[in-house]
This record gives structure tokens, sequence and C-alpha cells, in this order.
């Protein structure tokens, strides 16, 4: 019989990674982190070697954390010798008790302490001093226990560049001695948006249609609602955390309808709804109720138009009028040439061509999206819904003439051949 | 039928800079294999793993010590007992385990039963 039970849940190491390295860190410090990297990386090693013949043990996270904390220990105490004898020197320097953060480690990982190491990692990776790439870059090494190599295939940057930023932040943070702590009340709301801008880029960056498909970006997305999910959970977020939350899980709901079997992208007009997760679009719903609040932000729009978008049976029984007024919400929120645009393309949905028409000719007189092939895009949209195939396939052929990687192109050429064939 | 023994060589190089994630699917290819031949019958013992390090006596009663396995790709880091008709069969099952694929080798070896073959 197969040992299907002895076998690890996907994700294991990496899952587990993640958490020693954010209590251990909590425990030592920032300034230790590579050490403890290095720590984690030898005990999930040596899980491997004792369990690829012999099986897994029956608390496999109980045994990886084990070793983990030893390796890190001896190395301390090793540390701490080196320390007694330079104060023996005549230097000073206090003496921290290694039992006492011994059992503080203890505790931390256990279950239902975990979180709270893991709110505050999530917290200094999100920290202001860094970049907005680097902020994502780190958490998905620190806390989503990625590797060099997939971090720079899933965003899409040379492993270099990405080991660079991970470097640096981590010798910023670990210089500036950065304690992980929660932030203050007075703090937490400015940190918080810090935080949920990166979850949501995070999760962009896995989503984002302009770059095909690969495992490792529906990995990136499944990380970012983990985490949101795990801060929904805490006592640190804000109605505004949950509307991301819902955002993300309507999305991803429709994650695996939107490629087909040779990984080309399908748009939401030609997705099969069938495919639809009900299941997660559920869940979503519920959350975005749970976001109610005074002050809706642009999650909860965003994720007001997802929901329009996933609980309609097709495309023209889509509740256009509300998301058009959703989009005049976000834009009140945050002027963005982008949602006009897609307030454009509803408004024509809607029914109403010439409003479209007009806004998206203001959106062309803009230097903002006046070379976006998605204009023209959009344009061609609002010609089809009129019935004006010609036009149609002459903007979509400008959007063609413009900047657009391999994909794009592809999905453009097929909008083109079906326009061609029906006109 | 005569027995083997399979001597997983080195092959620890390449998973030190390894994510997680590589990690873990290595072993999850070596516990398929195993499972696989112990359902198949082939596999009398999966036999264990040996920690890196450990010493050396050597002929002048000298003493080697320590990080062997750091240095030496020739270090050994497990072994398993297998039973099949003969080496050709043996040679053919240790190509599809993990080993070669993670940068190590496998060595064969016929055990004997009082100076002879297993029958």
């Amino acid at each position: 019989m197969k040992q299907s039970t002895n076998q690890l849940v996907e994700h294991f190491f990496r899952h587990e990674s993640a958490n020693l390295i954010a209590v251990l860190t909590r425990a030592f410090g920032m300034r230790r982190i590579d050490l403890i990297e290095d720590m984690v990386q030898v005990a999930i090693l040596e899980a491997m070697h004792a369990w690829k013949q012999r099986g897994v043990p029956e608390n496999p996270a109980a045994w990886v954390h084990h070793v983990a904390k030893n390796r890190i220990l001896d190395s301390i105490r090793r540390e701490k010798t080196y320390e007694k004898a330079i104060a023996l020197s005549g230097l000073s320097r206090s003496d921290q008790s290694i039992t006492a953060q011994e059992s503080m480690v203890d505790q931390w990982l256990e279950k239902e302490e975990l979180p709270d190491s893991l709110l505050r990692m999530i917290f200094v990776c999100c920290h202001p001093s860094l970049e907005r790439k680097t902020q994502i870059a780190l958490t998905l090494k620190t806390l989503c226990g990625f590797g060099i190599s997939e971090i720079s295939r899933g965003l899409l940057l040379p492993s270099e560049t990405v080991k660079k930023r991970i470097q640096r932040a981590k010798h910023s943070l670990a210089t500036a001695n950065v304690r992980l702590e929660l932030p203050s009340d007075d703090q937490l709301t400015q940190r918080l948006d810090v935080v949920h801008d990166v979850l949501y880029l995070m999760f962009n960056e896995g989503y984002s249609t302009s770059h095909g498909t690969e495992p490792i970006r529906d990995e990136i997305c499944e990380e970012a609602v983990r985490l949101c999910h795990l801060l929904c959970e805490s006592p640190y977020s804000s109605p505004s955390t949950k509307a991301l939350l819902a955002l993300q899980l309507f999305h991803a709901a429709r994650l695996d309808a939107r490629t087909d079997e040779n990984g080309a992208v399908i748009l939401l007009e030609d997705q099969d709804r069938e495919k639809w997760n009900r299941c997660l679009i559920g869940t979503a719903q519920s959350w975005l109720a749970n976001s109610k609040t005074d002050q809706p932000t642009r999650f909860h729009f965003e994720a007001a138009i997802a929901m329009q978008h996933c609980i309609s049976p097709n495309v023209e029984a889509t509740d256009w009028n509300s998301i058009v007024n959703f989009y005049s919400r976000l834009i009140q929120l945050r002027d963005s040439p982008v949602y006009e645009l897609n307030q454009a393309i509803a408004m024509g949905q809607a029914g109403d061509t010439g409003e479209a028409f007009s806004q998206l000719q203001n959106l062309r007189d803009s230097d903002d999206m006046k070379h976006y092939f998605l204009l023209d895009c959009a344009f061609a949209r609002i010609h089809e819904l009129e019935g004006n195939t010609k036009a149609a396939i002459d903007s979509y052929l400008t959007a063609l003439s413009k900047t657009v990687v391999p994909h794009e192109k592809t999905l453009l050429e097929k909008k083109l051949r079906k326009l061609a064939d029906s006109g | 039928m005569p027995k083997y023994m399979f001597i997983y060589r080195g092959g620890q190089e390449k998973l030190k800079f390894a994510s997680p994630e590589q990690i873990q699917q290595v072993m999850q290819m070596w516990i398929d294999w195993i499972d696989d031949g112990v359902e198949a019958g082939w596999i009398l013992d999966a036999g264990d793993g040996l920690k890196p390090g450990g010493a050396i006596v050597n002929m002048d009663l000298t003493v080697t010590k320590d990080e062997l396995s750091t240095e030496s790709g020739s270090l050994i880091s497990g072994y398993s007992m297998i039973e099949v008709p003969d080496l050709i069969m043996a040679i053919e099952l240790a190509k599809d385990s993990p080993m070669p694929n993670s940068g190590g080798t496998v060595e064969i070896r016929e055990l004997t039963h009082n100076g002879k073959q297993y029958e």
C-alpha cells in the first residue's frame, strides 16, 4: 500500500520555513536573520534525509522545529562564549539568558501562537523604509518561503536583481535592528495601508494577464490570499483588509477559467462560467458583507465590481449600471485613467455607447493613455457593441501596432480573426 | 533470488541552495520511488539515511573527523536492500531512483550468504 498518509501536505517545507524564520527572528533579532535562514535550511535538508527512506514522522512540524531551534541555539551559545571572552577582557556586555529565549521560542512555535509571529514579520517585510518591489520580494522569501529562483520567475526579474534586493533589504533592517513588533495604535492604520498595498500588488503580480501562466504565479496569488486571510483573522485587521481578501477571492475563483490548456489567456467574456469556483465566490461574498464600513476604500469598490461579474450568469445579464457607479466612486477616491477606461467599457456594456466614446476620447486626448494599446482595445469593444465591425477591426489593428507582449499579440489576433469571420 | 545493496553517495551539494519547495519535491520523489519498490516487492528494506560527518580511523590509527561531508561528494548518504533476479535489473532500478537526478550516484553490490549467492 502507498504511504499516502505519510506524504506531506503541499508546500509543507515552504510554510514551515516561513514559520521558523518568523519565530526565530522574533526571538533572536533581525540582525541574525542570515544565520537563522541558514539554520532553517539545514533543518529542512536534515528532515529530507531522515524521512525520505523511513517515511514522514507523526508530527513533522515539531521535528523540523526541534532541529532548527537546536541548531540556532548551539550557534548562539558559541556566540555567547565569544561574548563572554570579550566581557572578561574588560568590555561589558549584558548576558541574556539563553534558557529564557529557548522557552519563548517553544511557546511561540505553538500552533495558536504562530500567527502572532507571522503578523509581526508581515509588518517588518512591509517596512516603510523599503521600496515596494523589495517589500514584495522580501515577503515572498521570508513569509512564503519561496526560493530566489521561484521569486525571480514569479516577478519576472533576473535572479541577481532579486537576490541583491533581498540582501540589501535584510542588511538595512538588520543594521537598524528593526524589532519584530506590531505597530502601535496610532501607527497601525498607516502601516496597515502599506501592508494592504503590498498584498494587493503581490496578488496582481501573480494574477496579471500580461505574462501568460506559470504555476508559480498562481502560487503567488495563493500566498497573498493566505497572508491576507491571516491578517483578517487577527485583531489588527480593518474593514479594508476584509474587502481586500474578498477582492482576491473573487479573482481567485476565476483563476482556473482564465487560461486554456495551452496556457493562453481567455478574456472574461469568453470564460466558461461553469469553471468558476462557487465555493470561493461564496466565501468572498461573506467577507465582503463582513467588511461593511462608513468609509469604504478602493478595495470595497473593486471587490463589489468583481462580485457583479462573479454572480452574473453571462456578460449580457451583468449589472453594468452598478459597475459604472462603483467606478465613479473609485474615481472619486483616486484619479486613475485605468478606472476611467474600465468605466467607459462598462458604460458601453450598459448601452450608453455615446457616453463611453466621449470618455474614451478624453483619455485619448490626455497623455497617460495615448500610447496604451488597451485604449484602442476599449474603442474596439465599443465599436463592436454598436455592431460596427469594420471600425472595431481598425481599432484592434491600431492596438496591434503598439507595444504588446507576445501573448497579448496572440490574444488580439484571435479577436481579429473572430471579428473577420463574423463580419 | 540474489540480493543487492544500493549504496547512495553524494547529491548533497546540489540541494544546499535549493528552495524548501525543491527539497520537498526531491523528498517526495524518494518516497514515491521507495513506495513503488516496496509495493512491487523488490525493495526488501528501504534502509536508512546516514548523517553527514562522523570519523574515519586510518591505518596509522590517526583519526579523520568532522565535516567529511562538505568536501567530499562521495560521502555515503544512505543505503537500501534490494532483491532482483540479476544485476542488469538492479542497474535499471537504480537508474530510476532520484539519486542520479539529484547529482549523486548509486553503487550496487551483491550480498553473499556464507560466501555464496542467495538462492
